[in-house]
């Protein structure tokens, strides 16, 4: 029969090798186990002279107890070794790119469009919609461009037919119907703003599209000024640049309005002129004036009576102000190219 | 339009104003300055010069060679080929380094063997006119010949700034189409008096009139004033720098004078050559159809019915208010002229000179309305200038004036109270009285106000009405010094707007979690993209006057916009997910006012590479396109809709692979989900390697406003824990998944929380015509804790009616 101190020393330099704990396993039943190296010790014993059953028993039992106390010390150096290792996390590069996020986008014309309903939603002003498919009627007549007003000339018009009716339309080239329909519809005094789509039959290029996003304001009320406009003005200018901008009002003409203004911001992009402003630091941003009597009229309003403002902003123009867009025409092309940027 | 400051300054001081100065303060009172320009730059770098001797070229007869003093050490020495060069003369030199129109930089060269150290300058090549035939001799300016070495802009005072000032601003104001107009504004602008010019016409010989007959009502007034003994001939300096400085190249001296008018006043004239009528006499009248003219540009043109003719012995010797006729322009031997100053109709001339594409400074000022007392002051303009620069001139007969007008000058009451209410400004009456007057505006104190009297230059169509002059008071006073004022009175939140929080949501939960790109596309639909989609039948509104003759079409709905980009998205990535909130119109369904419906849709289109035979059932485009459309009905706060197959009809949707969804037989459908149509998916070019599974869904945001809304509500947490029980059915293949879930629900007796389709099976083993959906279901009660023997029941209440309806339960 082997001693067991060479059984425990051959075990113990098993143990120390042993890589890991399905190692141990096997040595310890190999060694413990029900049919192991001790159970055969133990069971040789009956055999053996009686004055060396007691010392074979313990040595047995010595066995036993070292080998499961080796292994569970290996156990816990082999644990500690993972732990260890798995924070040492060989070859980690927390550098390489994490896996791409697919995202939806909201088209910068919502984006922009939605910032301006917030801030005049705030000041009281209703969302309005108008068609899109006008009126000749809407779009001129009751704007106080009859026919052959030499202002029809400078609005590139879509004339339209439709079958099955006589009635004149065309593309709205403007928001501006819609100030004669609110009027029709609400009860002044009220505040209206009316984001969309307008056309000008135009040919097309970098800075020319038939098709854009406007937005007009309408204020009816009573006693209404050149001055509440400038301050309306100011204040929606505070909204979009998120800084004061200073404005200069100069005369300009457009039917539905009288006064008519080019209201002109301080070019917020530059101290000395660029190319936003082409050198003048001055933007030219919207036009607006005191509503025409004559529209006041068309809206079923008595000019004596009320009055108001109104403002036209080119959407598609402060989108393209506001992220530098050099062609108009991405706005309006479906290219994802362009979409995931915003 | 050009307008330049010496010439302005023929009709108001602009001491001490500079051109930015003037042109900002045109810009805040009057009209929009595009720039401000120095006339002829290059005039400042050329020099006088004085020729001391021209020598032959030793190489070249043609040639010589010149010594000239431009005030250096030394003579320069030039060759030039010149044949009126002569010693004496004081000449233009361009010396080296000089840059000349056209970018041309004079450097030292030699000629044929001969230094040359700069150029002795023709009046073409410093584009002062066409000149050519020999250097440009410089006048003689006062006592003293010029000094030399001096600029040539300083020693001939050519010095200007030219103002551009943009037409567009300029429409509704016939009064500043001339320098004379925009001098008054500048007047009432710098309250500088407005220089008052000899417009009263000269004495007239005692001679009948021409002969001047109107037949047709678009000539309000036709004057026509003769004069006799002109000599023609070159301008002098100062009306060809004046006429050069606006960008009018100088011709001769009467076409110069008749365009100097124009641009001085405003009113378009036209000098006939009185010899070349063919009768001594005018009739206006309008074309005949088939009436043929060429004008004096030299082009035939064919006239139509609506064109207003000036004819002499029935033949047109030009077309009304566009351009005069090539047979009897004015020529170097024309001595007796026929001074046309008219008034046509505004209309007439801009429809004339649009069908001929062609605008003239003539027809771009007829187009605005002119004054009908404007032709009289213009007719004596040039008869005084002419008769100025040569007083020989006679006018051997009456003026000549027919038609029919009336002066439309007029007063227009104007109360105070309403400049101060309309502007938002403290102004006294004293200061809108002053401002009225600088511009020529009379204001007399009457009830309370004024009654302003408005000459006819401004009476037409600018200054109608009160508030017309409530503008002229502001421009003037000055917009920037109005004092902001805050709105005031009560401000009550707009009324809540549920399509506007519908669309954000929409748009919100589409560009969020569910990961498209929100499109915006033109209205346009081109005809290609339609027939490729299918989508081309129907009635269309369509643009008369399109961009292209194929993007005439008005879109009827917004899918095909989205269709068009699939292949090139395609290109571009696996996954494309695409979405338009938009309009349609519809013309069948047009309302009493003849405007044709408009449709509010949401368009969503899913592409994803083909998907594998083995992928599992929900894989597919068309599932997750539904997973979507479910998830954004749900995020628009409205009820889930019913989806059943249907024939949609619609042509991009494949005809079986399609649902259609509605909340009730009551309310409008809210639309459709669908593969697309394989053969329209050929056509988009989605084949080959493009080859995709795409889905299409378009939803009606007016039925999605219609539909029953469905709030979130508060459940309470269960009490009682679930029990999970995997159910298979066999069913016959064409029943549809729908009436499966149904009797599941049925069975569950209310304690079916929840209910998800894993599995979608055929296979042999199944046999002929059947199918195997397996479900995970989670049973629940609010009242008790469930058993396996509750799960039971549940499965023996299934199988019981599945096989009533055909199906059976795999156990
Ligand atoms: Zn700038």
């Amino acid at each position: 029969m082997t001693d067991t101190t060479t059984i425990l020393a051959e075990t113990r330099a098993r143990i120390a090798d042993a890589p890991d704990v399905e190692a141990l396993r096997a040595i310890e039943r190999e060694v413990v186990g029900k049919d192991g190296v001790v159970a055969s010790l133990l069971k040789s014993i009956p055999g053996l002279p009686a004055e060396e059953r007691k010392g074979a028993g313990q040595s047995a039992n010595e066995l036993k107890q070292a080998v499961l106390a080796a292994i569970e010390e290996r156990e816990a150096s082999l644990g500690s070794a993972a732990l260890e290792a798995e924070r040492r996390a060989d070859g980690f590069d927390g550098t390489l790119p994490p896996p791409r996020v697919e995202r939806g986008t909201l088209h910068p014309v919502t984006q922009v469009t939605r910032e301006l309903e917030d801030l005049f939603t705030s000041m009281g002003y209703m969302v309005l919609d108008g068609p899109e498919v006008e009126l000749d009627d809407y779009n001129f007549e009751k704007l106080n461009i009859p026919a052959d007003h030499p202002a029809r000339d400078t609005q590139d018009t879509f004339y339209c037919s439709s079958p099955g009716s006589s009635a004149s339309l065309l593309l709205r080239t403007h928001t501006s119907p819609v100030q004669v329909r609110a009027m029709e519809r609400l009860e002044p005094p009220f505040r209206a703003i009316v984001p969309g789509k307008v056309f000008r039959q135009e040919t097309t290029d970098a800075s020319h599209e038939h098709t854009f996003h406007q937005m007009e304001g309408l204020v009816i009320d009573r006693n209404v000024s050149v001055g509440h406009l400038i301050g309306a003005m100011k204040t929606l200018l505070r909204g979009i640049f998120k800084k004061e901008i200073e404005v200069r009002l100069r005369p300009g003409y457009f039917p539905f309005v009288e006064p008519g203004f080019e209201l002109d911001a301080r070019c917020p992009f530059c101290t000395d002129g660029c190319s936003v402003c082409k050198r003048t630091t001055w933007i030219e941003l919207l036009p607006c004036g005191l509503v025409h009597p004559n529209v006041l009229k068309a809206g079923g309003l008595d000019p004596e009576e009320w009055g108001g403002f109104a403002f036209g902003l080119g959407l598609s123009r402060l989108v393209m102000l506001r992220y530098g867009i050099d062609d108009v025409r991405h706005l309006l092309g479906g290219d994802l190219r362009f979409l995931d940027q915003f | 339009m050009f307008i330049s400051m010496k010439w302005l300054a023929r009709h108001v001081d602009l001491t001490g104003i500079t051109p930015e100065q003037l042109a900002d303060d045109l810009t805040l009172s009057t009209c929009e300055v595009e720039g401000i320009e120095r006339f002829a730059p290059h005039m400042s770098d050329v020099v006088v010069g004085h020729v001391l001797e021209r020598e032959p070229h030793p190489d070249a007869d043609k040639l010589g060679v010149a010594r000239v003093d431009v005030g250096g050490d030394e003579p320069l020495q030039i060759v030039c080929g010149a044949p009126n060069l002569a010693p004496g003369q004081r000449v233009a030199v361009a010396t080296i380094g000089t840059v000349l129109p056209g970018d041309f930089k004079i450097k030292k060269s030699k000629i044929r063997g001969v230094e040359s150290r700069g150029m002795i300058c023709s009046v073409r090549e410093l584009d002062l006119g066409d000149e050519h035939d020999g250097i440009w001799v410089l006048p003689e300016v006062g006592e003293t010949p010029l000094a030399v070495g001096q600029p040539v802009a300083a020693a001939l005072g050519m010095e200007d700034w030219v103002i551009e000032v943009d037409n567009k601003s300029l429409t509704h104001r016939p009064d500043l189409w001339g320098h004379r107009g925009i001098a008054r504004e500048l007047a009432a602008i710098y309250e500088r008096e407005l220089k008052p010019i000899d417009l009263e016409m000269p004495a007239l010989g005692g001679g009948a009139p021409v002969s001047v007959r109107v037949e047709d009502p678009a000539c309000s007034r036709y004057l026509g004033l003769a004069i006799d003994g002109a000599v023609n001939g070159v301008s002098p300096d100062w009306l060809r720098e004046l006429l050069l400085a606006v960008g009018q190249r100088p011709i001769d001296l009467l076409v110069d004078l008749s365009n100097f008018v124009m641009l001085d006043l405003g009113q378009p004239n036209h000098a006939f050559d009185r010899d070349q009528l063919a009768v001594d006499g005018i009739v206006v009248r309008k074309a005949r159809a088939g009436e043929r003219m060429t004008t004096l540009d030299g082009e035939e043109r064919e006239l139509v019915e609506s064109d207003l003719l000036i004819t002499s012995g029935g033949d047109p010797v030009a077309l009304a208010g566009v351009m005069g006729g090539e047979g009897s322009k004015v020529g170097d031997d024309t001595g007796r002229l026929l001074l046309e100053c008219a008034t046509f109709d505004a209309t007439t001339v801009r429809r004339t000179s649009a069908r001929l594409a062609h605008r003239t400074d003539s027809s771009a000022r007829f187009e605005k309305t002119l004054d009908p007392t404007l032709p009289e002051a213009a007719a004596a303009h040039f008869a005084n200038l002419l008769r100025g620069l040569q007083p020989g001139v006679s006018f051997p007969c009456a003026l000549a004036d027919a038609g029919e007008w009336s002066d439309p000058a007029r007063s227009i009451h104007l109360r105070g109270d309403v400049v101060r209410r309309d502007l938002g400004v403290a102004l006294h009456d004293d200061a809108i009285a002053s401002i009225l007057s600088r511009l020529g505006l009379t204001p007399t104190a009457a009830g309370g106000g004024f009654d302003v009297a408005i000459p006819s230059a401004r009476a037409l169509k600018d200054l109608t009405m009160e508030r017309d002059l409530v503008e002229e008071v502001g421009r003037i006073h000055r917009y920037g010094s109005v004092p902001e004022a805050p709105l005031v009175g009560a401000i009550e939140p707009p009324p809540f707007d549920r399509r506007r929080q519908m669309v954000r949501a929409v748009e919100d939960r589409l560009a969020g979690a569910a990961r498209f790109h929100q499109v915006l596309s033109y209205s346009f639909t081109p005809d290609d993209l339609l027939e490729r989609t299918g989508c081309a039948a129907g009635d269309f509104v369509r643009a008369k006057n399109p961009v292209a003759p194929d993007m005439a079409r008005v879109r009827r709905e917004v899918l095909p916009s989205l269709l068009g980009l699939v292949e090139s998205a395609r290109r571009e990535r696996d996954v494309v997910r695409l979405f338009e909130l938009g309009k349609g119109y519809r013309p069948e369904e047009a309302g009493e006012d003849g405007m044709p419906r408009e449709v509010h849709q949401l368009a969503m289109v899913l592409a994803l590479p083909t998907t594998a035979a083995d992928a599992p059932f929900d894989a597919g485009a068309f599932f997750q396109l539904r997973a979507a459309v479910d998830d954004v009905i749900s995020a628009a706060g409205v009820t889930a809709p019913c989806w059943s197959s249907a024939d949609t009809a619609h042509p991009a949707a494949h005809p079986v692979k399609q649902v259609a969804g509605a909340w009730s037989e009551e309310l409008d459908g809210c639309g459709f989900v669908a593969s697309l149509e394989p053969g329209v998916a050929r056509a988009l070019g989605l084949e080959g390697e493009l080859a995709s599974d795409v889905a299409v869904a378009v939803l009606d945001m007016d039925a999605l406003l219609a539909a029953p809304p469905s709030p979130p509500t508060y459940r309470p947490l269960p009490k009682f824990p679930m029990v999970k029980v995997d159910v298979a059915c066999v069913a016959p293949s064409e029943m549809p998944a729908a009436e499966l879930g149904g009797m599941i629900e049925k069975a569950g007796k209310g304690a079916v929380r929840d209910l998800q389709l894993f599995d979608v099976f055929r296979g042999e083993a199944l046999g002929e015509g059947k199918k195997s959906l397996a479900y995970h279901v989670v049973l629940q009660s609010d009242t008790k804790t469930l058993t396996d023997k509750d799960a039971q029941k549940f499965l023996g209440r299934l199988e019981r009616s599945l096989e009533q309806q055909g199906a059976a339960l795999r156990r």
